[in-house]
């Protein structure tokens, strides 16, 4: 096996030790003061530390939940609201308006207002996260269910399919594919608007822990949370995608075959 | 061998070891100035194949192609392609003259208002007067590849190479595209190399067929075609010269189809 | 009246109806820390030139921030997406990057770099930075295959190529990492003047918390989001002016 093959093969270790590999070279080097660019053992050093004293263990939890209860929630608002609309044209543009309106304003921006409303727990982290997050599944709701085929439709309405049982067992069904891309790109913005949340107004949480690390200027503790951080994202998009497979196994087949 | 374009022994095959699956095999055919010459196979035996290898695109595993001589490496000056992808082949950011304009860039000893006035000639000459400001998407599959031959008109190369240009026009426009090839390539003193699976094609538009066996290819039979031009899609077709080649040539293909021994 | 102009009329009851709730609502708790709309249109009034100073310097900081990455991104996809040897094998690296997201390299930024333009910079390019790098990648890497025998065929050179063909059939892919960078780069900018106060929009925003004006808070919002969606507006209109031939690229007219 030639050489390319086998660096192709082998990308992902590959990767995780240039990355290691490199940064050791950085630090062996001294360019950076150390304060600043910790060793890789000091930061695994420091990581491990956090695990066993319990601190990080409870923040990482608090941080996915929020995330992921709050991606749920935005979800089924989203394509509840999507079913409306498809039922509605008015609703559908006067949800347009909100959303043109809403979806440009950065999370952190709704915090210190909403702090005031909502005060500092759940609700706040509610409002924000489902504020933000529900535009993506919903937006890909209604261009999926107005786009449903209509040789699909006439197949559905050969079968007796009421209006109502159409949506329910032909739009929506072929609407999913579409959808479950929606909420993908929510799971993103559901973990950013959390910890964006955290290190504004929180007093738990992963956010909240990096910036207080941060001013205490300890930056081992730091990166090992930014590991964490980006841990998090793999999670949570390893769980919508196990849903999505579940789900619509049936569309990743038929986009996956070959020609 | 001699000829405008020449194969010698061409050989091409993928993979390796056990998993080698040779596509062409010890083909030779010979292409002389002025000829309008046609490809002709049953389905999958590596025609398109055996074009991409004449045209330089792709290199063969054994033996050569010589253009003028030369021993083709990529495609050389002097030498077009038509491909069949026509919506593919055509720069969408570029309108139909743009694109014809396009395949001139190495034509020397022409300024550019030359050069455009040529092009407005030959797309003229393909019947699209009045679309040259027209973007490709703009204009329907024929035209399009009406644009397309234009540009390997245009690029003044001495050989056409045709990859199933007609394949996915429709049928109508297809007799129309034949005639106005057949056309064009008289006019502009093109030599010519069909490749198509539709026999009748083939016949019609030939001076010479060139027959290919099933996979791994080479040329079984070379039919001259003895039909006067300019030909016509009536009375050529009912020709009894005409049916004579277009029966030894399918038959020949059914034969190779069904396995059976070749006469 | 067409539908279509009845609908977009009524469709306004929605947001019409938000205010109006809005407003009961506000009335009901009777508090300054629950303005109304009525409220926040005054601040609007009130504070227009300071909001849109502070925009400004918002809005600039994103700007330099999103030349960075392109200046560097885009050269770095194309070569990444080109030699296909050194792309495919560090895909991962890129979708390690992708899974960080920009507020949580802003602590780290702080330690290094402290609160002042240049950090909030390197934030906003690393923002902008992402989608830019994946998209030029994935459209250097994958060019159909035909344009390249295309190319050949016309005895173009490998850099007439690269110049003439294979940029302008990216340009699409590209354009759109770009319209998401820049949406990223917004965000990001407000976002790291809340963490990192020292001026700009985010910093207003922050302040007005402190000082408990909560209406011109939500005036800030406001101008937040109409400037987003003007930017947003207006590299649409470029997108549909440069590559109009992309979007109409379908099935011929027949």
């Amino acid at each position: 096996m030639n050489a390319a093959l086998l660096a192709e093969r082998l990308r992902v270790p590959i990767c995780i030790a240039l990355v290691l590999g490199s940064w050791q070279v950085i630090f062996a080097l001294g360019v950076v003061p150390e304060k600043y660019f910790p060793s890789i053992p000091t930061i695994a050093v420091a990581f491990w530390q956090m695990l066993t004293d319990g601190t990080v263990i409870s923040a990482w939890a608090t941080t996915f939940l929020r995330a992921l209860i709050g991606l749920v929630g935005a979800a089924v608002l989203g394509i509840a609201l999507a079913i409306l609309s498809d039922l509605s044209p008015v609703l559908s543009r006067g949800i347009r308006y909100v959303s043109d309106v809403l979806q440009p304003i950065p999370p952190a921006a709704f915090v210190p207002m909403a702090v005031f409303m909502l005060g500092l727990g759940t609700k706040l982290y509610a409002f924000v996260i489902i504020l933000v997050t529900v535009w993506p599944p919903y937006l890909n709701g209604v261009a999926a269910l107005a786009g449903v085929g209509p040789v699909q439709l006439n197949t559905g309405r050969m079968f007796g399919l009421s209006n109502w049982g159409l949506l329910w067992r032909v739009k929506l069904p072929a609407a999913l594919p579409e959808i479950f891309t929606g909420i993908r790109y929510a799971a993103t913005i559901s973990l950013i608007a959390v910890i964006v949340s955290e290190m504004l107004a929180g007093r738990d949480g992963i956010g909240f822990m990096i910036f207080k690390k941060a001013f205490a200027l300890r930056t081992p503790e730091v990166f090992g949370l930014m590991f964490l951080v980006a841990i998090n994202g793999v999670l949570l998009n390893g769980l919508v995608n196990l849903l999505r497979r579940r789900l619509t196994g049936w569309h990743i087949g038929m986009m996956e075959r070959p020609e | 061998m001699t000829g405008l374009l020449t194969a010698s022994g061409v050989g091409k095959s993928y993979g390796i070891g056990s998993a080698r699956m040779p596509i062409i095999d010890g083909l030779n055919l010979s292409i002389a100035k002025g000829e309008f010459v046609s490809l002709v196979g049953p389905s999958g035996c590596g025609k398109t194949t055996l074009l991409m290898c004449l045209s330089g695109l792709l290199a063969p595993s054994e033996g050569a192609v010589r253009f003028k001589g030369e021993t083709v490496t990529a495609p050389p000056i002097g030498l077009s392609v038509v491909f069949q992808d026509y919506s593919r082949s055509l720069l969408p950011w570029k309108t139909n003259l743009e694109n014809v304009l396009f395949g001139m860039r190495r034509v020397v000893g022409m300024d550019t208002a030359a050069k455009k006035a040529k092009a407005a000639e030959i797309i003229a000459a393909v019947g699209l007067s009045g679309f040259e400001g027209h973007y490709p998407w703009q204009v329907s599959g024929g035209m399009q590849q009406r644009v397309a031959i234009a540009r390997g008109i245009a690029s003044q190369s001495e050989l056409l190479l045709l990859d199933e240009p007609l394949a996915a026009v429709d049928a109508q426009t297809r007799a129309d595209m034949q005639d106005l090839l057949l056309d064009l390539a008289k006019r502009f003193n093109q030599t010519c190399v069909l490749v198509t699976h539709d026999v009748e094609e083939a016949v019609y538009m030939a001076d010479r067929v060139l027959v290919l066996g099933p996979r791994p290819t080479r040329v079984v039979r070379e039919i001259k075609v003895d039909l006067p031009k300019p030909r016509d899609q009536l009375t050529t077709r009912e020709d009894p010269a005409f049916l004579h080649a277009r029966h030894e040539v399918m038959a020949l293909i059914r034969a190779m189809r069904q396995g059976k021994a070749l006469a | 009246m067409t539908r279509e102009r009845r609908i977009a009329l009524l469709g306004l009851l929605v947001p019409l109806g938000i205010i109006v709730l809005w407003q009961a609502a506000a009335m009901m708790q009777k508090t300054p820390l629950f303005p109304g709309p009525g409220k926040v249109v005054v601040a609007l009034w009130t504070n227009y030139p300071v909001i849109l100073k502070e925009l400004g310097i918002t809005l600039l900081r994103a700007a330099i921030g999103f030349a960075v990455a392109v200046v560097t991104m885009i050269p770095l996809g194309i070569f990444l997406g080109r030699v296909r040897a050194v792309g495919k094998v560090l895909e991962p690296l890129m979708d390690m990057l992708a899974t960080l997201p920009p507020p949580a390299i802003i602590p780290l930024v702080m330690l290094f770099a402290g609160t002042g333009d240049g950090a909030k910079i390197v934030i906003i390019a690393y923002a902008a930075a992402v989608p830019l790098l994946m998209n030029t990648y994935e459209a250097s890497h994958s060019i159909h295959p035909m344009l390249s025998k295309v190319a050949k065929s016309l005895h173009l050179s490998r850099f007439e190529t690269m110049r003439l063909i294979d940029w302008p059939s990216s340009l699409p892919m590209i354009v759109t990492g770009a319209r998401l960078a820049i949406a990223s780069s917004l965000l990001v900018s407000v976002t790291s003047e809340m963490l990192l106060s020292t001026n700009g929009i985010g910093t207003y925003l922050q302040r007005s918390q402190e000082t408990f004006k909560i209406d011109a808070g939500l005036a800030g919002i406001a101008f937040i989001s109409l400037a987003g969606i003007l930017v947003n507006a207006g590299v649409f209109r470029l997108e549909k002016k440069w590559l109009f031939w992309h979007y109409r690229d379908q099935r011929p007219a027949e």
